[in-house]
């Protein structure tokens, strides 16, 4: 299949971006995690997500037929313009904090099996295979943040700090679930199985049974199709875009 | 201890449970100590730039390089612990207390890109050339095994820098000119990382910890460089540099070794923040450390 079509293209990015800065923030963590083998493992996980944004964008780049190069990949994975991108507030907002990067990482990973298994049977092969690969990866990140959790949620003092970070993120973890426009046409296409947010009421009950915690009691940000930036945003992209933006012609 | 001596000089390999003098005991675990810190300090040197890299797969290879660095202190530690002077924790406690020692270079900042790469270029192959020294005629055989895996990453590293390199080199003129200016700040901090000659009753050689002299180590990436950075149009920064046209020699000028001293005693140019940073983080998360350390044992998983 070639000729991606407006709407399965913002699908698309939207999923990439997510992942591009879902793995761009576990980066953050690698040497100041608290203790080495949680340093190996979260940028174990970055690499993993970041593969993912990379195969993403290099379905996009190829218009439904993957390319295998850098420059064009990077073209999208680099947007100069924070207007141009379409991922979810959750993945764009800095944390300093250990609790919060691991609250983080479950919600986001939690949610992200689902969103993989809307396209497990996608009708645009190179998705579907790509979400073959990811699967294979991400059972062993949410074992790693299911481990974690098991261990520091029963203690107070450690189940406090996941608390709190836990109502600081839901309203912006269940703008995962937040559409592109078009979404409709991405399932019409059968490049998706159904809308992502059919799924959210089975990740809820996952946030239920996991932090003992209605996330109905949270009220969610109101949805934006995507299209509404985090203040953290502009920072973060100025982080990434910093050596690029030295010399548009260098290839570093 | 004569009779240790001679095992030694026989090629004799010493395990971690065999008995071994004291002095030996000490000299192996400082030497693997500050290697481990050295790999962990490197890889925060590092860090600071990954989420800066230009380029999504170039992001995901710079991430890899320094999990591996990262991973080579784990291992490390691990070695080092078994010598039961320290434990894994005392020796990290130590480090960022600012009470242990960790090679010159990683008490200098990376202030730009150019650094990054500059560090991958330079000081990854002073590293290797130092370790696979090691490697050769290490008398402690844990420590042996274990670098043999490191100088095979390690290999990968360098020529990653070397790529890097290359793109920078036939690149632009900005890029040109940030990267001479990296030279301009690493070269001399490098080549000091071999350190100054070796003394005549240097214990590591000896003891067949080290198995080459300082000076020859320096010598021969001297020879390396100077030629290589010069073929791509780089200046090197050292103005006593001598060539011998007659054999294609190059020597250093004199070695001003005040800088390296400075480092040892924790004075380097960015010694303080690295170490306050690094204390910083291990105070963060001590709450995650003491659950763990409080929580009971948990069953063995069974692969799924």
């Amino acid at each position: 299949m070639t000729g991606l079509g407006s709407s399965v293209r913002e699908f698309l990015l939207a999923f990439a971006d997510d992942e591009h800065l879902m793995g761009q923030q576990h980066t953050e963590w690698i040497g100041v995690a608290p203790f080495l083998e949680e340093d190996l493992a979260f940028s174990s996980i970055a690499q993993d997500e970041l593969g993912h944004a990379a195969a993403l964008y290099a379905i996009v780049a190829g218009d439904g037929d993957p390319v295998d190069n850098d420059l064009r990949i990077d073209e999208l994975a680099f947007r100069p313009s924070p207007d141009d991108w379409r991922c979810a507030q959750l993945v764009e907002v800095a944390s300093d904090d250990w609790a919060h990067a691991l609250v983080r990482h479950w919600l986001y990973d939690s949610a992200e099996q689902l969103r993989w298994e809307q396209v497990a049977q996608s009708s645009l092969i190179p998705l579907a295979e790509a979400a073959a690969r990811a699967e294979r990866e991400e059972r062993y990140h949410r074992r790693h943040a299911d481990g974690l959790l098991d261990v520091l949620l029963p203690a107070a003092d450690s189940a406090e700090r996941l608390q709190a970070a836990l109502a600081d993120l839901l309203p912006l973890a269940i703008g995962i679930f937040d559409p592109v426009a078009g979404e409709a046409e991405v399932v019409a296409t059968g490049v998706a199985s159904a809308p992502f947010d059919t799924r959210l009421d089975e990740w809820k009950d996952r946030v239920r049974h996991r932090f003992d915690f209605d996330p109905d009691r949270i009220e969610p940000m109101a949805p934006t199709g995507r299209l509404v930036r985090h203040p953290d945003f502009g920072p973060l992209l100025v982080r990434m875009r910093e050596v690029i933006d030295l010399d548009p012609a260098a290839v570093w | 201890m004569d009779d240790f001596e001679a095992f030694l000089d026989d090629g004799g390999i010493v395990e971690v449970d065999d008995d071994m003098p004291g002095a030996y005991r000490q000299a192996v675990f400082a030497f693997i100590e500050m290697h481990a810190n050295s790999e962990l300090m490197g890889g925060l040197t590092e860090r600071d730039w990954i989420p800066r890299t230009p380029g999504l797969r170039h992001k995901m290879a710079v991430l890899a390089k320094t999990q591996d660095e990262i991973g080579h202190a784990h291992l490390l530690y691990m070695v080092g612990a078994d010598l039961a002077i320290k434990t894994r924790r005392d020796m990290l406690e130590d480090l960022f207390a600012g009470k242990s020692k960790f090679h010159n270079v990683f008490h200098y900042r990376a202030k730009t890109w150019g650094d990054q790469v500059a560090i991958s270029f330079l000081v990854d192959a002073a590293a290797l050339a130092s370790q696979q020294a090691v490697f050769k005629n290490c008398s402690y055989g844990p420590y042996r095994r274990i670098l043999k895996r490191i100088i095979t990453e390690e290999g990968f590293h360098m020529r990653m820098g070397e790529e890097r390199m290359l793109r920078i080199a036939n690149g632009t003129e900005i890029q040109r000119t940030m990267f001479q200016q990296s030279l301009d700040d690493w070269w001399w901090p490098s080549l000091q990382l071999f350190g100054p000659d070796s003394k005549p009753g240097d214990v590591l050689l000896r003891w067949h910890i080290k198995s080459e002299r300082n000076e020859v180590l320096r010598a021969r990436w001297v020879q390396k460089f100077v030629p290589l950075l010069m073929s791509y149009g780089f200046s090197v920064p050292d103005p006593g540099l001598i060539h011998d046209t007659a054999t294609g020699t190059w020597t250093s000028g004199p070695i001003d070794w005040e800088p390296l001293k400075r480092t040892l005693a924790m004075g380097g140019p960015d010694s303080a923040r690295r170490i306050a940073d690094a204390a910083a983080n291990w105070a963060d998360t001590h709450w995650v450390r003491r659950v763990l350390d409080d929580a009971p044992p948990r069953p063995a998983e069974v692969a799924a």
